[in-house]
């Protein structure tokens, strides 16, 4: 009796266990470009036209004509566009591709060796681990980096995304890469480059489509190459792309001025705190009046926003269709969270020139505005100088000092 | 007890070519670069990359590992008059043999998948090697029978589950470490939900075991040894697993108010974190050999019909193999 119960088990056991190996990674084919179907999804809800599965499938098969696929990529051959610097065919060939080395020894597939768990194939910020990762990790589809020296929404410089990778961010996921050598590093950025440039180039095609499309209309009929809308649209396509090069070619850093000569002083620290709490900059709006982080803390990034709030679609309300976004693959909605600054840590670097940056153009993509318009060079050094002195006041160790005489300094 | 010690290495070193994702580090097998496996210059091996490194010393280690299992053959046959003990020592040369080829194609197939199923049954060929320690172990062959009652098949059932959910534990990490690139999130957060609580039974079965152990068996020592040091590795693995996931993915968020989690930065590929996985990984190998071993112990010891000198015996082997 016990031998055949436990005989039975031992078989369900084996069972189950084959059926779990059996039930993922059994496909080793090449693994796709998937088009960005929540962006789709968005255009419907705004108003646009839906597009059907055809028109999705031309869609990114006009997307895997240009930029070739994961393990093969192309720079797109189009007249008139070029990447100067920007995006090295022989660099993305480094990072692209399986993982492993080539007959000469040399590495290859770096994107997929450190990088595709969290940021996924097609750099949707929704790798198998994102789901897990708060904040998630970031989606490159959009252009939009947080952590730069650049202004407002403007791309980031070469620099700059170099910066992060050796560096990571703390308290995230983002780790450091300082083991990669610094040709290791290139290749990364080239290749995180040209999944931000074939990003922005699907989610305008996805608009123009949405927006122009009758009902079985394809974007790019290739059974058409001579006709005058298939000519049209490569000119669209030129010229959205063209576009897209110029805004990563023609950014700026902005420059730093020195700080004042009563930088670090009490009057400084004094100026910045008055700056922090006025309504001219209203810092504590978020980051709360004893500066915790705990003020505003419903809204959301822009990367949430595109196909929530500016769709017309809450996140708190609209559950139906939030749960349709996340069908098709879109993590859930997350409040963007200000920084407790009495920690003194500062995910985009503890510099003060970083911290100059942050206030200055604000944050690209979080609710984190630029002070630029309403503050001088000058008070933008004093905020500094206050925020940087929070974490060593007496609130911020209130383990040592008792509750009665704890005071926002 | 060699070909043990030998191929507890192997699976750690095992463990660090996939926590550095160096299984494709030598595009060709069963050559290394066109050399013959034992003729690569070792020069170029010791100076070479560390991915190419470990891949290539893994292939070494695995060489030796299975001309040890053809020693343990030739002396079994010759020195071991039991025929179900020849037929496992045979069984386990097979076996080193194909886990050798299942390595070798996923280099040739360029597989994760094979690689998943290459790093699920390399522990059950750990344990295999484990459980021949036992049994040809003098202590092993000069024990007495002892009495069989509730108790002993108690101990029976749950060694025997605790080495079938640790083995299904076994493969669900399996799965978080191979994952496919195009895995979605959600079967990501499944694997990690269903891991979590294998880890849970496992460590719960564990744990009853030892105490099971400590009310009945508490004379036995071989057995009270083994069923501690179980419990023990469980909960040393239950650490390394939060171990892992704060090296690898940082602390979970509810702690970020406090200061060591929000300045905490992940580096890839650290010391760390390459011990801190690796170790997690041969740990859970260790687990399963450790339960199986209790398992083969008790129904020796315990079952009044078995005689393990015995060279006709079959009930033993129809069980182990």
């Amino acid at each position: 009796m016990y031998e055949s119960k436990t005989k039975r088990w031992s078989l369900l056991f084996f069972v189950l266990g084959i059926s779990i190996m059996m039930s993922s990674g059994c496909n080793t084919s090449e693994a796709p470009f998937l088009l960005n179907t929540v962006y789709v999804r968005a255009k419907k809800n705004e108003g646009l036209g839906e597009l059907n599965a055809a028109q999705q499938k031309n869609l990114a098969d006009t997307l895997n004509a240009i930029f070739g696929t994961p393990d093969t990529p192309e720079l797109p051959q189009i007249a008139g566009v070029d990447f100067p610097g920007l995006v090295d065919l022989e660099k993305l060939r480094v990072a692209a591709g399986p993982v492993g080395r080539n007959e000469s020894g040399r590495e290859l597939g770096l994107y997929r060796k450190h990088c595709v768990h969290c940021h996924g194939i097609t750099g949707d910020g929704a790798g198998p681990t994102a789901s897990f990762l708060n904040p998630y990790p970031r989606d490159y589809r959009r252009g939009t980096f947080k952590f730069k020296s650049t202004k407002g929404t403007d791309r980031p410089t070469h620099e700059d995304l170099s910066r992060i990778l050796v560096q990571g961010i703390p308290g995230t996921a983002m780790p450091s890469f300082r083991i990669l050598d610094e040709g290791e590093l290139d290749s990364l950025v080239h290749y995180v480059r040209y999944l931000g440039i074939r990003g922005e180039l699907e989610r305008r095609l996805i608009e123009t489509a949405a927006d122009e499309l009758e009902d079985e209309e394809l974007f790019l009929d290739l059974d058409q190459p001579g006709s005058g809308i298939f000519q049209e649209r490569v000119s669209l396509i030129k010229e959205e792309l063209a576009a897209i090069v110029d805004s990563w070619t023609e950014t700026q850093v902005t420059e730093v001025p020195p700080p004042p000569v009563d930088w670090g002083s009490d009057a400084s620290i004094a100026t910045g705190k008055k700056w922090f709490f006025s309504s001219t900059t209203n810092c504590s709006k978020c980051h709360g009046d004893t500066a915790l982080g705990d003020g505003q803390t419903n809204d959301y990034d822009e990367w949430t926003k595109d196909w929530t709030l500016k769709v017309n679609v809450n996140p708190l309300e609209d559950l139906e269709k939030i749960r349709e976004y996340e069908r098709l693959g879109a993590l859930h909605p997350r409040n963007a969270r200000p920084r407790n600054l009495r920690q003194g840590i500062y995910r985009g670097g503890r510099r003060p020139i970083d911290l100059y940056w942050r206030i200055k153009q604000g944050i690209a993509g979080t609710p984190m505005p630029a002070a630029s318009s309403q503050l001088s060079d000058d008070d933008i050094w004093h905020v500094i100088d206050y925020v940087m002195t929070l974490p060593y006041d007496a609130l911020s160790k209130p383990q040592n000092v008792p509750e009665n005489q704890r005071e926002i300094r | 007890m060699t070909l043990a010690w030998t191929t507890f290495p192997l699976i750690w070193v095992g463990s660090l070519v996939t926590t550095y994702d160096a299984g494709m580090a030598v595009p060709d097998w069963p050559s290394t670069y066109g050399y013959n496996l034992l003729f690569y210059p070792w020069q170029t091996w010791i100076a070479g990359p560390w991915d190419l490194f470990i891949e290539h010393g893994h292939r070494l280690l695995g060489a030796f590992v299975g001309l040890i299992t053809i020693a343990f053959l030739v002396v079994t046959f010759r020195c071991d008059r039991r025929r179900w003990m020849q037929w496992m020592a045979l069984g386990m040369l097979i076996a080193v043999i194909a886990q050798g080829v299942l390595g070798g194609s996923r280099v040739l197939f360029d597989s994760r998948f094979l690689a998943l199923i290459h790093g699920c049954t390399g522990p059950i060929f750990f344990s295999l090697t484990v459980i021949a320690c036992v049994l040809t172990s003098p202590h092993t062959t000069r024990e007495q029978a002892g009495t069989c009652s509730s108790a002993g098949h108690t101990l029976q059932r749950l060694s025997l589950f605790t080495a079938i959910f640790a083995f299904l534990q076994l493969v669900l990490g399996a799965h978080l470490r191979h994952v496919a690139v195009d895995t979605s999130h959600e079967v990501f957060r499944v694997t990690v939900f269903f891991h979590l609580l294998m880890a849970t039974v496992v460590l719960a079965h564990g744990i009853a075991l030892a105490l099971h152990v400590r009310r009945h068996f508490h004379d036995y020592r071989p057995l009270r040894r083994a069923a501690n040091g179980l419990a023990l590795l469980l909960c040393l693995q239950m650490m390394l697993g939060g171990a892992t996931w704060v090296v690898k993915y940082s602390w979970p968020t509810w702690l970020a108010d406090f200061q060591f989690a929000a300045s905490y930065t992940v580096t890839a590929q650290s010391l760390p974190q390459s011990l801190i996985v690796t170790a997690h990984v041969a740990l859970g190998s260790l687990i399963l050999a450790t339960a199986l071993m209790l398992f083969v112990r008790s129904l020796h010891l315990l079952q009044p019909s078995l005689n393990a000198t015995s060279p006709n015996h079959r009930g033993l082997l129809g069980v182990v193999v």
